[in-house]
């Protein structure tokens, strides 16, 4: 298997006063979050193992407080974990030299910020060339692709405006189009659309489908709707209190949930948009007949009307052969939940 | 706190007192007991501090001085050499400025100086300002600009403002360059801020006149010692809204310069102080407004210029003279500080687009400036504003004083009187009165209660300083000068704040008067007040309510028009009536702006003693005058800090009462 | 071409010549004297240097404080103080010599005058001025709120002592001592009476325009002797020093040390410098009382007693 472009292993990021008596050579010496906690010592992530998959998106989400901006701080170089590693392309990325991180940073990440983090004093183009500036390309060629760059962001003719001229949306466009202006392999997106409006974020997230579509970059994003997740995730890690409580797809977050607090997390998730047919189908299949046919990886949604119309059960084909069936009945479970689980919530 | 407030209400005259403020009851009255009991109760050392405890810190200081300037070595080079190579270099930036405004291009020295080419004559810098201001902002700055230099011409006053012009401006650069690298060193080092904030409290309080000589003597008698008086007064300010401002840059734009690979130095100068530099131009237009107010200071040491036109005048009390220059100087203030904020682009105004036509202007005008200054050249006579031409007010202000003295100085006598009668001489009593054993154990007390042991030991120490030095008596006039001149300066700042936030025509006209009264001279109209009210503790009293009374209006204003809206209107719910409002809402929101506005007004306060010294007081400021008078560098450096800790003790109180509201 | 350049340093080289034929300067760097706020010292000061000009040396003038001219002197960042007046500055100007960084050049033949003065018209509410001893009745005449019931006495800054709380004691006047920080503090007092025909007594020095402008009269205390300052036994009081008025003093003129070898020309001019009161109260009034220039005042009596200052340059 290829190796992943980020992972974590056993990262840890501590604060307070006596966090350095509980690390010895880069490793936690207790594996109990209660013993930090007596001892004055907040945990912001604890033992933290993930792997990102190149060209994947991977959607970190919790609530606040969660430990999900420390971690991506920590996976995107700035700031050192506790304890742990960060591997970026199987190497340290705390023991590369300053030297060597900024270079990392200039050409292989990119990140698009919560509140924008446009500079008041440059124009539209004066930020998104912001990133080759640095890089001491010359002029003509960084303005050439921060032309490119805001083309494609949908914001050509509002090169000369200043920030503060700009919507909210727009902003983050520039945001978008500077963070993807160094052609990074990494993108990171700190919860981008959380101050924009629901409407506006809706059509954002759209714009990183279509961009993700074009670019196949990494994608680490950070939010904390699980709508929003489920949207542009390929996998999604859900955190609690520093730690992660269960990575998966979004599909096997709800079929599955490791824990309560996942189950608590997913349960009012759009279940039809999620689920496969695979997922809520019954393995024993009848000989038919049968109203149709459907495949294993579609989602509900897909079908639903074709299953609601029809009044026999539905075929699950994968590989040409049949591997279950779907009726109307399975239908409400999706929509109003499976009956026991009705019942206990 | 807690355990404090936990404590029963108890009842004093039928009215429920909070026991927590029962102590500082208790020592009230004890300090009128103690006051008022005939001083030979006491033993002698409680009296008077004995003269042979006294530490002689003001002869080891000369002593060091001396020791310092003469035999001090830096390697081969005498301290005095190395400082006299820094003032020759210092005093090329200076000299380049004068040459441009004011002296020209000189061959040779003193009067065999031959020029060779004049200085920029008034029209020609008048149409290379105007434009520029244009360009920068618009005609409104430009007709503003023009204006001002046509009043420094129209009047007269142009050579003196020009040298004046050229000293203030490189003092004003290497403040701000200053203060801005110290307040970037701060930032990046912790350790490096709290070892320079206490000198920064010392070089902004203590009086100038306390460390001119050792400056003198260091940097030589001149325009450079004067520069560096002025750049040690001015910087403070500018290193603290440095700190500040960079420190306000959001978080997530670090991340970014880090995400974009920014090198330390790119993080500073290309997302650190671009973002930071509204806050910056705060500290700028504090650094311009100081420089002028030291202007008449510098002026006695070889600075020249309008502070020199303004003494003198006084001197031969041409009181009308003394306004024009003394108003040279907030002009030149007000101009100063409105270019500076224009240099800094407006990110609300649309790019580029349009500014070749601007590029033309500009040029032009420049341009033109250009061969004006030429023509200048080859027909001198032409430079200077025609003397036929010139105004004067000056007959008017000095009959105007010599009117309302003749008409009404009986009225103003009985004024006088009485708050002399009433409230300035029992304070003072009062205050001589106090044993210093128990004032320093009150404020040593004070501290503990407010602020831990921490503050207790800074602030006791302090106090006790003042008494170990031998200047008990001069500080305790001090600060019954100053304690008295600060209430009566909150008394009328903060309901003329609170009124003018309701009007904002009167707050533009309250803006323009306490601006004047900043930057003008306090010189200029301690004088007349002294033909008024005679020389004395009242005259000195008014010289530093006017001049104080600017932050207790300022910060009042900016704290009650501050309150969130949201506020405003969930009292308008409940049915507040406009004074409910007032008095429930504002005002409470408004306290620690206003604390901070009584903390600059007492600073400001204690910056006045030099000048009224002046005028006859006999505090600190005059022994730190007087001081200089005998060359005494100890003395006057003592004394200075004196005053500096004075300063310093409200100030560490008062940050603490904004720390715990409500305590 | 070159003819014509040759005349033109020809013609340069004349004017130098000119220029030196009453003397050689030794040194082309500026003489720098200082320029302090009275008017008195900056006609002394134009006067100087316009004399200086003239025998061939090049002059600068540096507006300084008169408190702080001293170090200035001490460190040769200036070179003359043309009026250092014995009543105001001596204690300064010992310290100053006594550093061995300036020189004292003796007397510039003007007499500095200080003491109690009144206006004219205080004669009428004190009869028997200017005899001190009216005084003794008159405390409740002079008096104020702050010194009720004694008479007040303005006082200069308390940095020019005068040792009048102790005249006041020996003499037993009904009188408290109120200091003035600075002497535009203590004539705008003046001023500010006079205009109203108020009572006031103040310290009032001699050359000045004061005098000139306003009528008074100095009070005649006992004349002051050396032994008046020193023993207790002299005078009226046979218990108290200080029972007579205030000295006259000399005005005396210094210079930083290093001069005599610099520019020996110059130092000789400066210490034969002599002036008298009387010329300097008519010079003083012209400028104060008649507006005319400091430049242009100085600039004439030096056009007009040519006579006077060569006989400074020959000796």
């Amino acid at each position: 298997m290829q190796h992943p472009v980020l992972a974590c292993r056993k990262v840890s990021r501590l604060y307070g006063a006596r966090a350095s008596e509980f690390v010895t050579d880069g490793h936690l010496t207790t594996d109990n979050v209660q013993t930090l906690q007596e001892a004055g010592i907040t945990p912001a992530i604890f033992n933290v193992d993930l792997d990102i998959e190149r060209g994947k998106t991977f959607v970190i989400m919790g609530l606040s407080g969660s430990g999900k901006s420390t971690l991506l701080r920590c996976l995107a170089g700035l700031t050192p974990p506790s304890a742990g590693k960060i591997l970026f392309e199987s190497k340290n990325l705390f023991e590369f030299s300053e030297a060597d991180l900024i270079q990392i940073h200039r050409h292989q990440m990119g990140m698009v910020f919560q509140h924008f983090a446009l500079l008041p004093h440059l124009t539209v183009l004066g930020n998104v060339a912001f990133p080759l500036e640095i890089q001491g390309r010359p002029r003509a060629e960084r303005e050439e692709i921060a032309q490119r760059m805001i083309r494609l962001v949908g914001l050509e003719g509002r090169e000369h405006r200043f920030p503060a001229q700009l919507s909210g949306g727009q902003q983050q466009r520039v945001g978008i189009a500077r963070s993807l202006a160094g052609d990074p392999d990494v993108w990171f997106l700190d919860e981008p659309f959380s101050a924009l409006d629901p409407l506006i974020r809706r059509e954002m997230q759209a714009e990183v489908i279509r961009l993700q579509g074009m670019l196949k970059k990494t994608i680490v994003f950070i939010t904390h709707d699980f709508e929003e997740a489920v949207r542009v995730a390929d996998r999604i890690a859900i955190m609690k209190d520093g730690q992660v409580e269960q990575v998966g797809t979004a599909e096997e977050l709800l079929v599955s949930p490791a824990t309560d607090y996942v189950r608590a997390f997913t349960r009012d998730a759009p279940r039809a948009h999620i689920l496969t047919a695979r997922s809520i189908m019954t393995t024993s299949p009848s000989a038919g007949p049968f109203g149709g046919e459907v495949n294993a990886t579609d989602r509900v949604i897909s079908f639903a009307r074709e299953l609601d119309a029809s009044s026999l059960p539905l075929a699950v084909i994968e590989n040409n052969e049949i591997i279950g069936a779907i009726d109307r009945t399975m239908l409400l479970d999706i929509l109003i939940g499976p009956e026991t689980q009705a019942v206990g919530a | 706190m807690k355990k404090a407030s936990a404590l029963p209400a108890g009842v004093v005259f039928g009215k429920p007192v909070n026991l927590r403020h029962l102590p500082w009851l208790i020592i009230v009255i004890l300090s009128v007991i103690l006051a008022e009991l005939p001083r030979t109760v006491f033993p002698r050392w409680v009296q008077k501090y004995p003269t042979g405890w006294r530490l002689s810190l003001a002869d080891w200081i000369s002593a060091f001085m001396h020791w310092l300037t003469v035999d001090a070595h830096l390697g081969p080079l005498t301290v005095s050499g190395f400082t006299r190579a820094l003032s020759f270099l210092l005093d090329l930036p200076l000299q380049l400025a004068s040459m441009v405004l004011a002296t020209g291009v000189l061959k040779g020295q003193g009067s065999e100086a031959v020029m060779l080419f004049p200085p920029v004559p008034w029209f020609a810098l008048i149409i290379a300002i105007a434009a520029l201001s244009w360009t920068l902002r618009g005609w409104r700055l430009a007709v503003g600009m023009t204006i001002g230099f046509l009043y420094l011409a129209v009047f007269g006053q142009w050579t003196s403002a020009m040298v004046t012009l050229a000293s203030v401006l490189v003092a004003a650069l290497l403040s701000a360059a200053g203060g801005l690298a110290l307040g970037l060193l701060c930032v990046r080092s912790a350790t490096f801020g709290r070892l320079l904030s206490p000198l920064l409290d010392v070089a902004q309080t203590m009086p100038v006149f306390a460390y001119l000589l050792p400056m003198l003597i260091l940097f030589g008698f001149g325009p450079v010692s004067a520069m560096i008086a002025t750049v040690i007064y001015a910087i403070p300010p500018m290193v603290r809204v440095t700190v500040v401002a960079i420190q306000g840059v959001p978080d997530e734009l670090r991340s970014l310069g880090s995400m974009t690979g920014c090198t330390r130095r790119q993080m500073t100068w290309r997302i650190l102080l671009p973002t930071a530099l509204p806050g910056l131009m705060v500290g700028v237009n504090q650094v311009i407004m100081l420089s002028l107010n030291v202007v008449i200071i510098a002026s006695m040491i070889g600075a020249g210029g309008l502070g020199w036109d303004v003494l003198g005048a006084l001197r031969r009390l041409d009181i009308g003279g003394g306004l024009e220059a003394g108003l040279a100087i907030t002009v030149l203030a007000v101009m100063l500080d409105r270019f500076a904020q224009a240099l800094v682009p407006d990110a609300r105004r649309s790019g580029p687009s349009g500014s070749r036509s601007h590029h033309r202007v500009i040029a032009g005008a420049l341009a033109l400036a250009g061969l004006l200054w030429i023509a200048a050249a080859l027909w001198p006579a032409i430079a200077h504003y025609p003397e036929s031409a010139r105004l004067s007010t000056g007959p008017f202000w000095n009959d105007l004083v010599s009117w309302i003295n003749i008409h009404f100085h009986d009225p103003l006598d009985v004024i006088k009187t009485f708050m002399l009668l009433h409230v300035l001489m029992p304070v003072k009593r009062f205050m001589l009165a106090l044993p210093w054993p128990w004032v320093v154990t009150v404020v040593t007390l004070a501290g503990l209660w407010m602020g831990g042991i921490r503050l207790a030991l800074t602030v006791g120490l302090m106090c006790g300083f003042m008494a170990v030095v031998g200047l008990w008596q001069p500080a305790m006039i001090t600060l019954y000068l100053c304690g008295v001149s600060v209430v009566i300066a909150m008394l009328l700042g903060v309901p003329v704040g609170v009124i003018a936030t309701q009007r904002p025509w009167l707050m533009k006209s309250v803006e323009v008067f306490i601006d004047t009264l900043q930057t003008l001279p306090a010189f200029v109209y301690l004088i007349p007040i002294v033909m008024l009210f005679r020389v004395g503790d009242f005259t000195a009293m008014i010289g530093i309510v006017l001049y104080a009374i600017a932050p207790a209006i300022r910060y009042t204003a900016h704290g009650i028009s501050h309150v969130p809206e949201s506020l405003i209107e969930a009292g308008t719910m409940t049915g507040c009536t406009r004074g409910q409002i007032l008095r429930r809402i504002r005002l409470p929101h408004a306290l620690p702006d206003m604390l901070l506005g009584l903390n600059q007004t007492i600073l400001l306060a204690l910056s006045m003693l030099v000048i009224t010294a002046l005028v006859g007081t006999r505090d600190l400021g005059q022994v730190t005058y007087a001081a200089l008078s005998k060359a005494d560098v100890g003395q006057g450096v003592v004394a200075g800090l004196c005053v500096a800790f004075i300063g310093m003790i409200s100030d560490r109180f008062i940050r603490q009462a904004i720390r715990q509201p409500g305590s | 071409m070159i003819r014509n350049l040759l005349c033109i340093s020809l013609l340069g080289g004349l004017c130098l010549m000119g220029r030196s034929a009453i003397a050689a300067p030794e040194s082309h760097d500026p003489i720098k004297i200082t320029l302090n706020d009275w008017t008195g010292e900056l006609i002394t000061a134009h006067i100087m240097g316009d004399i200086l000009k003239k025998a061939g040396y090049n002059i600068d003038y540096v507006p300084a404080d008169y408190l702080a001219q001293f170090s200035g002197m001490e460190n040769g960042d200036l070179t003359v103080a043309p009026e250092v007046w014995a009543t105001t500055a001596q204690e300064a100007l010992q310290a100053a010599v006594k550093t061995g960084k300036v020189e004292d050049l003796g007397s510039s033949g003007m007499q500095a005058r200080e003491e109690w003065w009144f206006p004219e018209y205080m004669k009428e509410k004190c009869p028997g001025l200017p005899n001190w001893e009216a005084l003794k009745k008159c405390g409740e005449v002079f008096s104020t709120p702050e010194t009720d019931p004694k008479g007040r006495y303005l006082g200069g800054p308390s940095t020019w002592g005068g040792h009048d709380e102790e005249r006041i004691e020996a003499l037993d006047l009904p009188f408290e001592v109120v200091h003035a920080g600075t002497d535009a503090a203590l004539f705008a007092e003046l001023k500010s009476a006079y205009e109203r025909k108020a009572p006031i007594i103040l310290w009032i020095y001699t050359p000045h325009w004061v005098p000139i402008k306003y009528k008074g009269e100095f009070v005649e205390f006992p004349r002051y002797e050396p032994g008046c300052y020193e023993d207790p036994g002299w005078g009226i009081n046979k218990d108290a020093k200080y029972d007579c008025g205030k000295p006259y003093g000399p005005i005396w003129k210094a210079v930083w040390s290093g001069m005599k070898d610099k520019w020996p020309g110059a130092y000789a001019i400066i210490k034969n410098y002599k002036f008298d009161n009387k010329t300097m109260g008519e010079l003083d009034a012209r400028v104060d009382l008649n507006g005319e220039k400091v430049e242009d005042v100085a600039q004439d009596w030096v056009n007009k007693h040519e006579d006077v200052w060569k006989a400074w340059l020959s000796k």
